[in-house]
């Protein structure tokens, strides 16, 4: 069996899967935190769980944002750390947002918004209609403040999902009519992004690994600011 | 046995590898790759969200390139050292959570390393028999520190600074003079061009062994207000801080050695980079004591030292565990603070 590691790293709940469409063999969840600390020795447990070694598996599926910047960092530098090493193994992305949506959409019916905290009174938002073998994406993820989900997003989900639903639980209750789901029932799980490589179109194959970084979904600030005061774009980050 | 070693730094704004490798008993440098982000410079100083970012995009191929460059496969590689701080947080993580992938993945010894003790290691590199004890002064943008470093391992604090750091006092100065960042660099350029003329104070000079350079930049900013022709006065101006600055940092290792006794002085950190500073520092000390300073690149961030005081410690049988985190406030192992000790009769 072709087995794939999956990681989700975008929020304070990190989350580690094995497995493949056909069955997750092993997940786990840590919440500490400290994802640079947890998150290689939980995938070294979960292979473990799942009795597997390198040799077995063929690729990885990472969330690749938006969410925290500091956690996705996280997962990606540890991506590219992993694939220095097993450069055949094929990487695919999924968007955060899609993960969690996923998830929640197991237990209930219809569309499902998932809303991470994006600081500032703004969320990452994104609904999905999912029925366990397709994907239909109502909102895909964008960057707005929470007061603004009912007037901005066309789409009207069932629930609403995620550290961003918790954070701004009254905007969430008279949008969707309910409290919101948050961790741990509405949490990242990487075992959702192992099922999503079984629906078409929703993974994405990154074939350049030096090139890829997290979807992060929002510029840095300082960036944001010294453009608003020169009027120009900032010269090309990279500078090297 | 310890052979070869991948040295891998993101604390700050450069990405940086280098491979190690033991060639009989001297260890030599086999690659140094270190690659600046110098998009900082239009903001004048580091934004830690962009160094992230910016680490994330280059830590894969710099990497690659410090191997090619060495001819070592990762397979070759005995042990991976990683900066796991003090730094950024941001850029941290990025080099620790690589590192620690290459590490589990290839089944290979990890080590965690203090940024400050990779620039004491740093002059060894190309000064293989430089060895304490000495006198260490590290000057950076973000620390300034004298030590007594009486053998590898034990670093006595002598001074710290208790306002800004060195490098940080040319960055802000550089700023009001409308030069260049990073300051270092930009002030040395057009110092040499002018004369010390406007009598800058020389903070603490004979007080002790700590330093303060905040009232010394209060004092540029009100020389540059008091001048008619700031673009005139720009090289007077720099070459009065840059030897205020560095009269302070020679007085100071000057004590240092007269309180220890030791024959050798080893300056590091990004503010050594600075050839006025080795020249002035090796003038004042010349006939007591050997004045220490690597190249530039083995002084400014750079992950030979991270690699070379990593390799310290994997020969005591250190290693971290995959449970190694970054740590922006990292304590260092085996530096001691208290009272300064009088050494009696020479070195200890």
């Amino acid at each position: 069996m072709s087995l794939y590691l999956a990681l989700d790293t975008a929020t304070d709940l990190g989350s580690v899967a094995v497995g493949s469409p056909e069955g997750v063999l092993a997940e786990l969840t840590f919440s500490d935190r400290r994802h640079a600390a947890a998150l290689m020795p939980a995938i070294d447990e979960a292979m473990r769980l799942a009795g597997a070694d390198w040799n077995a598996v063929s690729g990885i599926v990472v969330a690749d944002g938006p969410g925290s910047f500091t956690g996705l960092r996280i997962g990606v530098a540890t991506v590219k750390g992993i694939l220095a090493v097993r450069d055949g193994l094929e990487l695919r992305s999924v968007p955060s947002l899609l993960g969690l949506a996923w998830a929640i959409a197991r237990v209930v019916p219809g569309p499902v918004a998932a809303l991470y905290d994006a600081l500032r009174g703004d969320v990452f938002a994104a609904v999905y209609d999912t029925d366990g073998t397709t994907v239909r994406e109502c909102q895909a993820p964008t960057l707005l403040p929470a007061a603004e989900l009912a007037r901005r997003i066309p789409c009207r989900p069932v629930v609403a999902a995620g550290d961003g639903a918790v954070a701004h639980s009254a905007a969430v209750r008279s949008w969707t009519g309910r409290d919101p789901v948050g961790p741990p029932a509405g949490a990242p799980r990487a075992s959702a992004l192992v099922e999503l490589l079984a629906v078409e179109g929703v993974t994405k194959r990154i074939d350049d690994i030096d090139a890829f970084e997290p979807t992060y979904g929002r510029r840095a600030a300082a960036q944001d600011r010294w453009e608003a005061k020169h009027g120009r774009p900032l010269p090309d980050p990279d500078g090297d | 046995m310890i052979d070869v070693v991948l040295g891998i730094e993101t604390s700050c704004d450069e990405t940086s590898a280098a491979v190690l490798i033991r060639d009989a008993q001297r260890i030599e440098l086999a690659s140094l790759v270190i690659l600046s982000q110098d998009i900082h410079a239009v903001f004048g100083g580091v934004v830690p969200e962009l160094a992230s970012r910016a680490h994330v995009r280059t830590i894969g191929p710099v990497v690659r390139q410090a191997l090619d460059i060495a001819g070592v496969s990762l397979g070759a590689i005995d042990a991976i050292a990683v900066t796991a701080g003090p730094g950024l947080v941001g850029s941290l993580l990025v080099g620790v959570c690589f590192a620690k992938a290459l590490a589990a993945t290839t089944n290979r010894a990890l080590i965690g390393v203090h940024h400050l003790e990779g620039h004491v290691f740093a002059p060894t590199l190309q000064y293989p028999d430089c060895a304490p004890p000495f006198v260490a002064l590290v000057v950076s943008g973000g620390h300034t520190l004298l030590l007594d470093v009486p053998d590898w391992g034990r670093y006595r604090v002598l001074g710290e600074t208790r306002d800004d750091a060195a490098g940080e006092a040319f960055d802000k100065v550089a700023g009001l003079l409308g030069l260049g960042y990073p300051g270092g660099p930009a002030i040395e350029s057009v110092a040499h061009r002018g004369t010390d003329r406007f009598d800058l104070p020389r903070p603490m000079r004979g007080d002790g062994f700590d330093f303060s350079f905040s009232g010394l930049k209060t004092a540029v900013l009100h020389a540059v207000r008091r001048s008619p022709d700031v673009a005139r006065d720009q090289a007077d101006l720099a070459a009065s801080f840059q030897s205020a600055v560095f009269d302070v940092l020679t007085d100071k290792v000057d004590r240092a050695v007269e309180r220890t006794g030791y024959a050798t002085v080893v300056l590091g950190g990004g503010v050594a980079c600075s050839r006025t500073l080795a020249k002035v520092m090796a003038g004042h000390l010349a006939g007591r004591v050997r004045v220490v300073v690597a190249e530039p690149r083995l002084n400014a961030d750079n992950a030979a030292m991270i690699a070379r005081a990593g390799w310290f410690h994997l020969e005591r049988g250190e290693r971290s565990d995959a449970y190694l985190d970054a740590d922006p406030r990292l304590p260092w192992p085996g530096l001691e603070r208290g009272p300064v000790l009088t050494h009696i009769g020479g070195p200890s």
